[in-house]
């Protein structure tokens, strides 16, 4: 067998997707002037076979937006040309892949030092839409032939995606779409609704954190914790654009927020909150109280209702000193697991 | 990588034909196994993918997808060495670029890695997420994890205290050598304990270290900000991940017939939360507006700190011993403010 068939019409249903995605991206690949929808839909591998000439093709018709949401979706670069002289025309519009935009520049090459950190850095991802992204980026780094300097067993780095409003916040990101969301503040009776322009969703210690604009009012910069949008992502128009590193911003305004936060307490000596306490970022140990059965503790903190609940979960082993919200909202999350459990 | 080859979506398919083509073109004849090996596929995948493009092309002058509009590969070569020589190439000339969200994931994943000690180098993280922005079709969509490479006034951050602990867990690793730490368990009790180190792992800003424990005999996992006075010693390892009886499972918290089993209530919302301590097959009953599920834990230590960490989130319902255990634990935590 030195030649291969092409699959005839009589196959026509059983073209693999990945079959026809791919005849698709050949297709507009090698055309420079491109194809109209009308070229692509009778002539391309996948579509040609269900293609009626002069017929309905609506069904078809569909199937080749959606496989243009795909392609793109992988970073394939599909561009639409209008035909001179008749700008808008759906029917003469022409589709085709520049190939400079399409290809990885030239210079862009990766050291296997490099490629195990991305290895690495894909293996972070092992849950939700990023872990498909990491896998799928990967496939395009080993494309260019390196192979990684040494295996990455060692190591199981991971990230959670658990809040259920990251997964729809990251594809309004995405699509540069304004969102509402139901947004229950600490203190507050009710969840409020918000409408926010995204900016960017930040892991800062472990907690998804969006920041975005505010719709409303003065279009003030605030930063929302997933964990309490207490309902569903609701997508709405399209959002202005707001060019800068907002990832970056909003991480730095945590930390300032952080610098910021500091509260006191007093943990008993060798107990668990002692260890963990010390061993968190930033904690400072002030002087031991004289029977040197306890110690005070300097810590650092982004949101006080957080540090709350993780303050009560070490029981009799902390005593807060200061902030006194702090210490009052202790002893209520105490009192209500008491009363919970009595 | 150490996953098993997982079937792939149709999108991943296409990521991979698109990855594929340009390999071959730099591997003339490169077996199907080398192929396979190196994309962490199976050897039955490359086949599949190789007979497609081999049928694949673009239309041509003649609309007809005639013989040289189409990729071909020598078949005797492949259907008799399992050898992959492609000798028509049709649209393709190099790798594509990432898409924004792939790119994007990367740039996240390099910067919470930047809080590991061995990549203090920051120019070198920096110059890599560059790269990974400029190889991206569109400017990479806004994910950020905070790491040591995220923070712009990088010197007024405090360090992590765990940096040298990791840093000389990282280096046992690399060398295959034991390592002799303290370890203090939930309850305050501290132990000198001798590990075979296996593997360091994390979840969000908290790090494992995975190990042979030699007193308890058995893997255990420990967590980073409880061990102290941790150092290396010249020993060779005795137990390795390759080891039949040692196993490394995926999920950080392993059931053992030993746990207990408690029955719990809480919010919807709360539930990812507790999906480690949660067996698998429980059954969960919602009971107004609650969700009533069974729990695992070791001890109720472990539990009575969970609970209370979660407030009116979470509330255990039976038995009478483990609620009695946590109105204790909170009660003695309300004692100190009277």
């Amino acid at each position: 067998m030195s030649s291969s068939p092409v699959s005839t019409s009589s196959a026509a249903s059983r073209v693999p997707v990945e079959e026809r995605l791919f005849s698709l991206v050949l297709a507009l690949l090698a055309t420079e002037s491109g194809l109209t929808k009308n070229e692509i839909l009778s002539t391309v591998q996948g579509y040609r076979q269900k293609f009626r000439a002069g017929g309905d093709n609506a069904n078809l018709e569909r199937q080749f937006e959606r496989d243009k949401d795909d392609i793109r979706d992988l970073g394939v670069p599909l561009e639409t040309i209008d035909s001179p002289g008749d700008v808008g025309n759906n029917q003469t519009l022409r589709y085709r892949i520049p190939r400079g935009a399409y290809e990885l520049p030239a210079d862009i090459r990766f050291s296997s030092d490099e490629t195990t950190l991305l290895n690495l850095a894909a293996m972070v991802w092992r849950e939700g839409s990023l872990s498909g992204e990491s896998r799928r980026a990967l496939l395009k780094l080993r494309s260019l032939g390196v192979a990684a300097d040494e295996p990455t067993l060692g190591y199981a780095p991971r990230v959670r995606l658990r809040d259920a409003a990251f997964e729809p916040l990251s594809s309004a990101l995405e699509k540069h779409l304004i969102v509402r969301f139901p947004y229950l503040k600490p203190g507050e009776d009710h969840a409020r609704e918000r409408e926010v322009i995204p900016l960017a969703l930040v892991q800062y210690q472990g907690r998804w954190h969006l920041s975005a604009e505010e719709v409303e009012g003065e279009g003030a910069r605030k930063t929302y914790l997933l964990r309490r949008i207490v309902g569903p992502v609701e997508f709405g128009k399209a959002a202005p654009a707001r060019p800068g590193d907002h990832a970056a911003a909003a991480l730095a305004g945590l930390d300032e927020v952080w610098e910021r936060g500091v509260a006191e307490v007093d943990v008993v000596c060798d107990s668990d909150a002692a260890t963990r306490l010390s061993n968190r970022r930033g904690t400072e140990r002030l002087a031991p109280e004289t029977d040197g059965r306890e110690a005070r503790l300097r810590l650092h903190y982004v949101d006080l209702e957080i540090l709350a609940d993780e303050l009560a979960g070490f029981g009799p082993e902390v005593l807060v000193v200061s902030p006194h919200e702090l210490r009052d909202a202790v002893i209520a999350r105490l009192e209500r697991t008491v009363r919970d459990h009595g | 990588m150490a996953e098993r080859p997982q079937p792939l979506q149709a999108r991943d398919k296409l990521a991979f034909l698109l990855s594929l083509v340009p390999w071959l073109m730099d591997h003339d004849g490169a077996k199907v196994s080398e192929a396979a090996e190196h994309f962490g596929m199976t050897p039955q995948q490359i086949r599949e993918a190789v007979e497609l493009i081999a049928v694949s092309g673009v239309p041509g002058e003649t609309d007809a997808y005639q013989h040289g509009d189409l990729f071909d590969i020598n078949w005797d070569a492949f259907e008799e060495r399992d050898e992959i020589v492609i000798t028509n190439l049709v649209a393709i000339d190099d790798s594509p670029r990432f898409s924004a969200r792939e790119a994007a994931a990367l740039i996240a994943g390099l910067q919470y890695l930047s809080a590991l000690p061995e990549n203090a180098d920051r120019g070198a993280i920096a110059s890599l997420m560059s790269k990974l922005s400029r190889g991206a079709s569109a400017a990479p969509s806004q994910v950020g994890v905070e790491g040591a490479a995220t923070a712009g006034g990088i010197d007024t951050v405090a360090p992590d205290p765990l940096a040298p602990t990791l840093a000389l867990i990282r280096e046992s690793v690399e060398r295959g050598v034991q390592l002799e730490l303290d370890y203090q368990n939930s309850q305050g009790q501290r132990e000198r304990r001798r590990v075979d180190p296996l593997r360091v792992e994390s979840i969000d800003t908290d790090w494992y270290l995975r190990g042979w424990c030699h007193l308890r005999e058995a893997v255990r996992t420990f967590r980073l900000d409880r061990i102290s006075n941790a150092i290396i010693t010249e020993q060779p390892i005795e137990h390795r991940a390759s080891d039949s009886d040692v196993r490394l499972p995926d999920v950080l918290f392993e059931p053992s017939p030993d746990d207990l089993e408690v029955t719990i209530e809480v919010v919807p919302s709360a539930m990812p939360l507790l999906t480690d301590y949660i067996p698998d097959g429980a059954t969960t009953v919602e009971h107004d507006g609650r969700i009533r599920t069974t729990l695992r834990v070791s001890h109720y230590h472990g539990l009575k700190r969970l609970i209370a960490s979660m407030p009116g989130v979470a509330t255990v319902v039976a038995p009478p011993s483990a609620r009695a255990a946590v109105e204790a634990w909170a009660r003695a935590g309300v004692a100190r403010y009277r």
